[in-house]
């Protein structure tokens, strides 16, 4: 068993920017306890960044569900920030995390980001005013908390946000995972639910599709009076074919808290003509957009495809999956079962 | 003679079972009460040992027991399985079961033994069993996706009726997911939370079928005496019936699961050991008080434990459905709550912390 978790035993590197616009990159890895400290950290002749870096570790892990005492994570900092600076806190939760496998980071992620409620796993904001672009930027404009990074809402904001992702197809080596995002606030009394729904950035054509496929999905629920005020965001511009329908239609759901939740991200693909009764349509390019997904889950995530593509599923894919602690489902239908 | 007669009937105050089997699923029982119809009497004694005493009959209690009454139901109830998904909800209806002939203590009694406090409610209850099936379903040992298909509604409903007859020792009727919206308006909380800001979680209505006091999701000011000593008491008494069902459950395949076996159960009795001879919250050294914090930091680990042993159960659960090829798993995920119970009692030792590197 020991064995077991010496072979998981890798590093997390997470990078982030200091205020002297150089890149601080923070190293975790991990080792059996052997009744050490929980977590040790370092930084070249600031304990008191040390300190601050082991408080915010121990504070995000609040929102963890599973604690595993049989392990040490060590967290370094190649250079310490200046006292007053606090953007380099979310890079070393991140790295927390992901060298104990709880959560995937890309190499060379940079993310920015403070907080002063660690222990909820919401991030305040970031002082960093030219970050590059890609950086993952931490506060209200970007990632408000730490489950936002696999799209589930925070069950303490007043505003319920979901994401979802969707394969995009766009030949072969430029194909990616896009989010949708769906955020819902209670609408006063009077207004109407087509004016209710905001699609910024898309044509008008785009957004009544995305408005009749909100409106007949929540038909499908039952609303009888429209409830919410619905801002509907896309992480890429210029998309085509209607696939991503299923998958906004069930961060929709989730951002209204009628959905059960996923503990990785929901990945969907397919339309409907008929979103009124809940039904799901095939759509286009299976191969292409299997092969992206077995690429991209991770443990945790959800596959979500028409049952139409059931039957032509490629061999192993199910497997694959299941074997990254990912599970697939082809629906003919939105809802409980 | 007759004296001690009449005095033992004036004594007897009369037992109310006003709710029970409704809203109240047991209640404490003084000794010489008449059992209301339909309804058992369980008797703890100081050792948490426990004994039925079947229905219709009169508490009479020995030296040092305390009683027990409970009505075995049928009781319906809503969970909420994701704290983020307030509209969508499970129906729940379960009843605590005629007892299993094969064991020496029932697993229901062992509960009232051990965690009960007073009057049970069945909003209490409800509010415990969706506690644990949270933290299931968080942790990934069960399963409820969206759109879940029947193949994968069926192993969760197996795996929800064994952690609720493992951990709590009732039997599931029935399960099946339920609209939430009727009793929880989603809109309306939301605006609660921007008027209120989001420190204070908000209770909405009570649930639709316990319309009892709302007293789910009203949390109480942590004690730390009071939660010190309920989660010692959950492991001085839990410990070795949870040790005894590992013995019997997980009946190892190989030679190397059986030495994982055994040296789990070694590690198990050493922390039994630790709990029973746990040293006082309040005191640094005979006759020295130990400071406040200090006595919070030792709460906090003390609830630490028993959170552990409710890891404990439910792995149980999952080790009497488990397949053979499946063990493996199961017994990292053992030795992982293990350590955790080593860490936490250690912990709840020591007088002052002491940080390794």
């Amino acid at each position: 068993m020991s064995e077991q978790v010496n072979d998981q035993m890798s590093e997390a590197v997470c990078r982030s920017l200091l205020a002297d616009g150089g890149i601080v990159t923070i190293t975790a890895t991990r080792r059996p306890r052997g009744g050490r400290a929980d977590i040790k950290c370092s930084a070249p002749g600031a304990p008191a960044i040390a300190a601050r870096m082991q408080e915010v570790a121990r504070l995000a892990r609040h929102t963890e569900a599973r604690h595993d005492s049989r392990d040490q994570v060590v967290i370094s900092m190649d250079r310490a920030p200046g006292a007053q600076e606090r953007d380099w806190e979310l890079a070393v939760v991140l790295a927390d995390r992901a060298v104990r496998g709880l959560l995937p980071l890309r190499p060379h992620t940079l993310a920015l980001g403070w907080s002063e409620q660690w222990q909820r796993g919401r991030i305040d904001g970031h002082d960093t005013k030219n970050a590059p672009a890609g950086a993952l930027l931490g506060g209200p404009q970007g990632l408000r908390h730490l489950g936002a990074l696999t799209g589930q809402p925070d069950v303490a904001d007043a505003v319920s946000n979901a994401r979802a992702w969707f394969p995009l197809h766009s030949g072969g080596i430029n194909d990616s995972l896009c989010w949708v995002e769906v955020s819902v606030y209670p609408l006063d009394a009077g207004t109407a639910d087509d004016e209710a729904i905001a699609v910024p950035g898309l044509d008008s054509a785009r957004q009544h599709a995305v408005r009749q496929a909100l409106a007949g999905a929540r038909h499908f629920d039952g609303e009888s009076a429209p409830r919410w005020r619905t801002t509907v965001r896309f992480g890429q511009d210029g998309l085509h074919g209607n696939s991503y329908e299923l998958a906004l239609v069930l961060a929709d759901r989730m951002a209204r808290g009628r959905e059960f939740v996923p503990r990785g991200r929901i990945i969907a693909s397919g339309c409907s003509s008929a979103w009124h009764a809940g039904q799901v349509d095939s759509v286009e390019g299976l191969a292409p957009k299997c092969a992206l997904i077995e690429r991209e889950a991770a443990a945790g995530d959800r596959v979500l495809l028409p049952r139409a593509w059931e039957a032509g599923l490629p061999a192993g894919l199910r497997d694959a999956l299941r074997a990254r602690g990912a599970s697939l489902a082809c629906v003919e239908r939105i809802g409980i079962i | 003679m007759m004296f001690d007669l009449f005095k033992r009937m004036a004594r007897a105050p009369a037992f109310d079972a006003a709710g029970l089997g409704v809203e109240a699923i047991a209640r404490p029982i003084a000794s010489g009460c008449a059992l209301p119809a339909s309804s058992v009497g369980v008797a703890v004694d100081r050792a948490g040992h426990t004994r039925r005493i079947s229905a219709g009959g009169r508490i009479t209690l020995l030296e040092g027991e305390s009683g027990w009454c409970f009505h075995p139901g049928p009781y319906g109830c809503d969970l909420l399985p994701f704290a983020a998904a307030p509209e969508i909800g499970l129906r729940l209806h379960f009843a605590i079961d005629s007892p299993d002939p094969r064991v020496s203590q029932q697993r229901f009694d062992l509960f009232l033994a051990s965690e009960g406090a007073g009057e049970l409610l069945l909003a209490d209850f409800s509010a415990r069993v969706e506690d644990a099936l949270q933290r299931e379903l968080a942790q990934g040992n069960l399963d409820l996706p969206p759109c879940t298909t029947l193949d994968e509604w069926n192993a969760f409903r197996a795996g929800l009726n064994q952690l609720l007859y493992t951990r709590f020792g009732v039997t599931v009727d029935d399960c099946v997911p339920v609209d939430l919206r009727g009793s929880r308006d989603f809109a309306q909380e939301l605006r609660a939370r921007a008027i209120h800001g989001a420190d204070e979680p908000f209770l909405g209505t009570a649930p639709a079928m316990a319309p009892v006091l709302q007293p789910s999701g009203q949390k109480q000011p942590f004690d730390p005496a009071v939660a010190d000593a309920r989660a010692l008491r959950r492991l001085f008494l839990e410990l070795p019936c949870l040790m005894c069902r590992v013995r019997q459950a997980a009946l190892p395949s190989g030679q190397a699961l059986f030495r994982q076996q055994q040296s789990l159960l070694q590690r198990l009795d050493l922390i039994c050991l630790a709990a029973s001879t746990m040293p006082s919250l309040a005191l640094a050294a005979p006759g020295q008080p130990l400071a406040m914090d200090q006595q919070l930091r030792r709460a906090r680990h003390s609830v630490e434990a028993a959170a552990a042993l409710d890891e404990a159960w439910a792995l149980l659960a999952r080790f009497e459905l488990a397949e053979d090829q499946g063990l493996e798993a199961l017994f990292d995920e053992a030795d992982r709550i293990v350590a955790n119970l080593e860490q936490a009692t250690h912990e709840r030792k020591l007088v002052t912390p002491q940080e390794a590197a």
